[in-house]
């Protein structure tokens, strides 16, 4: 009966209120959700397959510096969401698949990955394609800074040519000049042990042996048997992941420890840790090592990942995520645009701040060829350090611009278009 | 070079015994039932990683005796739950239930021991050369190629001296006859295929000692088992074990010259043997429809 009451007039207006009360609210709030709206980076990594715990380690330390990036204010005031999508280990196709996945349905503002060279090398053609700004986080192989390079895809981890470098004369001056190779059969075997005949030719040493051994091989014993009858002084393994394990484990077991320096370029804390401690041997390279006790807010940082990766250190992989991840915060924020190409032109030379960089010396992109100028740190394997999962000693610190080819001798024609 | 050659053929016939242990469990299964198990590097993992469970419990010794059993216990259960379903059928039923089965193998290893590589300790006195000159020769793979011959006289025993295996022989020439004599054919499929996977099983264990301990290990090693089996000659097991040792030393002495086609040649190998003896070496033409 009240309601009846109501004079129809007064409704009208009540009714014309609540509307634009509603408009007041809505309208604001529409524009503000458009300017909230994140920012998208993209990371084609493996997830299932050989390279599996390698691109799930690179996403935890990206979900690290997200976290750290979105406390900060995100990126030009806008929260940031990482995208991820698993490239496999070893379809490319599937890969490129993912990468135009996240470019052209997801959006992305960004692109990070691939652990596989061969990925890194077809996902930055895509990119490239759809102009996005790139950052390779752990394919190795040298061409995606050199003569496959791009103007808007950079790159965090070594190329196989800086690695070779840092170790080779510590190896020739220390262990002596004969050389066998034991050498998985793709580019990034390939491209290691041309970059150690490289230096072995300069200093004058001899290459008694090499073998290709098939990707993915599980018994080494008939080239260990070839490198011993060879009487090299050291015997390198240029193996990756699973592979080197294997090689490593085997020679133990034959004892050629005792008898010859065994050595390599690359290696990796995935590696050590899986291997027994007694074949936890021979003289490598790492990329980034998690025990730098004067190296300020590393240790901030292996805490952090601490607490991510079920109470485990940091490897090079959480470092490559968390360095890519940041590298485009960081950029964007400065010049205050997600514009590629301008992007591109800010980080040539682009030196990281010491709480992303985690490293004793200047660390930046390079010019020509923008490949990170990082340190490389050349040691020794150990069966145990002072804590449980210190299984490196780092030996000597070399510098990155001491250890890469100039530019102009990478092959890479640098082309804006 | 003779003594590369002499070494190389030595040391295959060593890796050549370890895949004929995986080779005649896969062999015993695929005669009895016509089930070709894709899941069978599965099970070798599931043994691994049993094992290196054990180890701080029962020691290297205690694990290699108990890791096999758990896993053929476990092959039991898939049998009566899933494989059993698709007996009679088209073999292909059976080969894409155990396809699928080998990645849920493989994920549930990865899932319950992590993705990472495992540190699998052997005893430090096997795990060490016995002379300086034949360095090759550790006392791990003495050992194993020791416990391989053990398993494979005892297996051989138990086909031709007891009744279940001559069940089991019976039944992989004509089942029909074998389950109108009233043999309960249900139960001897099942214990059959649970001796298959005791060795894929112990195979696992043996593996883990001389490799990296990951969810893969089992993939990489099924390939030429299944090689071993054909170039062998399907329906044979003496013919799977010869098979092993074949592709074992003409790997190794392929080493030698051509390192790059190591693994390729097993394959070359086996295309051969297809084509000028489409059976097998000691296959019965005909045995397996």
């Amino acid at each position: 009966m009240a309601e009846q009451s109501i004079n129809p007039r007064r409704r009208r207006i009540l009714q014309a209120a609540a509307t634009v009360g509603i408009m007041q609210m809505t309208g604001p709030f529409i524009i503000k959700a458009r300017g909230e709206q994140a920012i998208k980076i993209g990371l084609n990594d493996p997830l299932t397959g050989t390279y599996a715990e390698l691109g799930k380690n690179e996403q935890i330390g990206c979900e690290y510096a997200i976290e750290q990036i979105n406390a900060k204010g995100g990126i030009l005031g806008r929260q940031v969401q990482l995208v991820v999508e698993d490239s496999t280990s070893a379809d490319t196709g599937a890969a490129v698949q993912k990468a135009r996945k996240l470019i052209d349905r997801d959006k992305v503002d960004f692109l990070l990955g691939n652990v596989n060279s061969a990925m890194a090398l077809a996902t930055a053609q895509v990119s490239n394609e759809r102009r996005i700004f790139h950052v390779v986080t752990g394919g190795h192989t040298d061409a995606v800074t050199g003569s496959d390079c791009h103007w808007n895809v950079f790159r965090v981890c070594n190329t196989t040519r800086m690695e070779t470098n840092a170790v080779a004369k510590t190896l020739f001056n220390k262990y002596g000049k004969k050389w066998y190779f034991i050498t998985p059969d793709y580019a990034f075997g390939h491209t290691l042990q041309q970059g150690f005949e490289a230096s072995l030719k300069q200093f004058g040493g001899t290459e008694v042996g090499a073998d290709l051994v098939p990707l993915g091989a599980s018994d080494f014993s008939s080239y260990l048997i070839k490198a011993q009858a060879a009487n090299p002084d050291v015997i390198i393994f240029l193996q990756a992941g699973q592979d080197m394990i294997n090689a490593l484990k085997q020679a133990v077991q034959f004892g050629l420890d005792k008898r010859f320096h065994l050595a390599g370029a690359q290696q990796e804390l995935e590696v050590l840790d899986g291997l027994p401690p007694n074949a936890r041997v021979g003289t490598w390279v790492f990329e980034w090592y998690w025990k730098q006790p004067n190296v300020p807010h590393v240790a901030e940082f292996v805490a952090g990942i601490r607490k991510r990766n079920g109470g485990k250190v940091p490897t090079a992989r959480h470092w490559f995520g968390y360095v890519a991840t940041w590298t485009c915060a960081l950029i964007a924020n400065q010049e205050k645009t997600l514009d590629a190409v301008k992007l591109a032109k800010a980080t040539e030379n682009f030196k990281l701040p010491p709480e992303v960089a985690l490293m004793p010396s200047d660390t930046f992109y390079r010019a020509g060829d923008h490949q990170l100028m990082p340190t490389l740190y050349v040691g020794h394997a150990q069966e145990k350090g002072s804590e449980a999962e210190d299984l490196f000693q780092v030996d000597e610190l070399v510098k990155g611009v001491d250890a890469a080819l100039p530019v102009a001798e990478t092959g890479c024609q640098m082309k804006w278009n | 070079m003779t003594q590369q050659v002499l070494f190389s053929v030595f040391n295959g016939l060593i890796i050549g015994a370890f895949y004929a242990l995986m080779a005649l469990g896969l062999s015993l299964i695929l005669n009895l039932s016509g089930v070709i198990n894709f899941a069978h590097g599965g099970f070798l993992a599931i043994g691994a990683y049993l094992a290196y469970t054990l180890i701080p419990y029962l020691g290297f010794w205690g694990a290699l005796a108990v890791a096999p059993l758990l896993t053929a216990a476990i092959g039991l259960l898939v049998e009566r739950l899933l494989i059993r379903r698709l007996y009679g059928r088209d073999p292909l039923y059976s080969l894409l239930l155990t396809f699928g089965l080998a990645f849920v193998l493989e994920d549930g290893t990865r899932y319950i021991w992590g993705p990472s590589s495992l540190p699998f300790e052997i005893p430090h006195w096997l795990a060490t050369p016995l002379s300086s000159d034949f360095f090759f020769l550790t006392g791990y793979r003495l050992f194993m190629m020791l416990l391989v011959c053990a398993a494979v006289a005892i297996l051989f025993l138990v086909l031709n001296r007891t009744r279940l295996g001559m069940r089991i022989r019976a039944g992989s020439g004509d089942l029909e006859m074998v389950s109108a004599l009233g043999v309960n054919v249900r139960l001897l499929r099942n214990v059959n295929f649970g001796l298959g996977i005791y060795m894929a099983g112990l195979a696992g264990v043996l593996a883990a000692g001389m490799l990296g301990l990951q969810p893969t290990i089992g993939s990489v090693l099924i390939m030429p088992s299944f090689v071993a089996i054909i170039v062998g000659g399907l329906g044979s097991l003496p013919g799977t074990l010869l098979g092993g040792l074949l592709i074992g030393v003409t790997s190794g002495v392929v080493t030698v010259f051509f390192p790059s086609a190591s693994e390729a040649v097993i394959y070359v190998m086996m295309g051969v043997v297809l084509l000028v003896r489409p059976h097998g070496l000691l296959g019965e033409e005909g045995r397996i429809q």
